[in-house]
């Protein structure tokens, strides 16, 4: 059962970790909180309390960091918009491309 | 009975199709913030800008309504959104002329032109599409329309410029919308009115649902909507939908130049 525990545990914290650098983060409260609780479930589980015990704090600790920068990307980045000049050049360049044919078309 | 219902429904929607444009301006600028929603959590994707400025040709003056979209640079390297969707209308009808939709997403790019003449009620339309290997493909056609048809901006903005204070609520309009060379009819509904909170603050707003015919972009039924704000400007404030793969929002951030 312990074992398990502990696997499920790394597995989750493992993905917390990656989606955690990923523009993905908010997505990696899901598996942090799974990998936290797979932890405590393990640390609870165990009778012999030496046995694992560097494997749960591995675990506790993937899930504090990919948790710690979780919060500070959701706090400290503002969405913004990247490199837009493509965009506008596209937009410089149908305007004037629309313009001279609209000077065709019949308005009424 | 029936039969004074069917002919007031349609009067009623031959007579707004020529309605006079009494809500926008040229110069307004909306700002939006499109989220996509994961497993629950909402993800700030794209940025949505709606803009009208007015052009003028040697002969007239036209308002010209342009619709961008950018992903924010954190998605760049992934999915890369940068979308241009424009069209020429007329100031006072808002009847359109000229539609150009300059799609780029993920690196495929996609380009399609509309030419409106409506007395001959056909579109000349060209796309143009650019293969993996950077080779252009271009296809050249006319399609015929209806007197009403419009394209997708101008409908957006065409929805704007409802008579929605004479609505009563469970009404619903039909608009027949030019869409990849074909023509769709999309449904609004007034639903209800409602205040919520926005950017721009506590407004009360007309809650509408959308549906397009014989077309399953969007899903579910009433989980299209759109909140329009109960004034004058009737701003966009706040949209819902649904599609294929999840489901997403945009909420406005900005709004300036409005007209009232």
């Amino acid at each position: 059962m312990k074992k398990l525990f502990i696997i499920l545990g790394f597995i989750t914290s493992i993905i917390a970790v990656i989606l955690a650098v990923t523009p993905l983060s908010r997505i990696a409260y899901i598996p942090s909180v799974t990998a936290l609780i797979f932890g405590v479930l393990a640390l609870y589980t165990s009778k012999d309390k030496q046995q694992f015990k560097k494997s749960i704090q591995l675990i506790f600790l993937m899930t504090i960091i990919s948790l710690v920068v979780t919060t500070y990307k959701t706090i400290f980045n503002t969405a913004e918009v990247g490199n837009t000049e493509q965009l506008e050049q596209k937009v410089e360049q149908l305007e004037k491309e629309s313009l001279d044919e609209l000077e065709d078309l019949e308005i009424d | 009975m029936r039969l004074v219902l069917v002919s007031a429904f349609i009067l009623s929607v031959s007579i707004s199709s020529f309605a006079q444009n009494k809500t926008i301006a040229a110069g307004e600028k909306l700002t939006f913030s499109a989220s996509y929603n994961m497993s629950g959590l909402l993800n700030e994707l794209a940025q949505v800008t709606m803009e009208t400025s007015e052009v003028k040709t040697s002969k007239s003056t036209l308002l010209k309504l342009k619709c961008t979209a950018a992903t924010y640079s954190k998605w760049d390297s992934f999915f890369k959104i940068r979308d241009l969707y424009e069209s020429y209308v007329s100031p006072k009808t808002l009847t359109p002329y000229l539609y150009n939709r300059d799609i780029n997403e993920g690196g495929h790019d996609k380009f399609m032109k509309y030419k409106f003449n409506h007395k001959t009620k056909t579109v000349s339309s060209i796309m143009r599409k650019t293969r993996s290997d950077g080779t252009v493909w271009e296809v050249k056609k006319t399609v015929k329309i209806n007197a009403s048809t419009r394209d997708l901006v101008t409908t957006l903005y065409h929805i704007r410029n409802l008579d929605i204070h004479k609505a009563s609520v469970g009404d619903s309009q039909s608009f027949k919308v030019l869409f990849d060379n074909n023509e769709s009819i999309v449904n609004i509904k007034y639903l209800s009115k409602e205040t919520i909170n926005t950017a721009l603050g506590r407004k009360e707003c007309y809650k509408l649902s959308i549906s397009i015919n014989n077309n399953d972009v969007l899903k579910g039924k009433n989980d299209n909507l759109l909140w329009l704000t109960a004034d004058a400007n009737k701003v966009p404030v706040y949209a819902k939908f649904k599609i294929a793969v999840g489901s997403g929002e945009l909420k406005i951030k900005s709004a300036t130049g409005l007209k009232h």
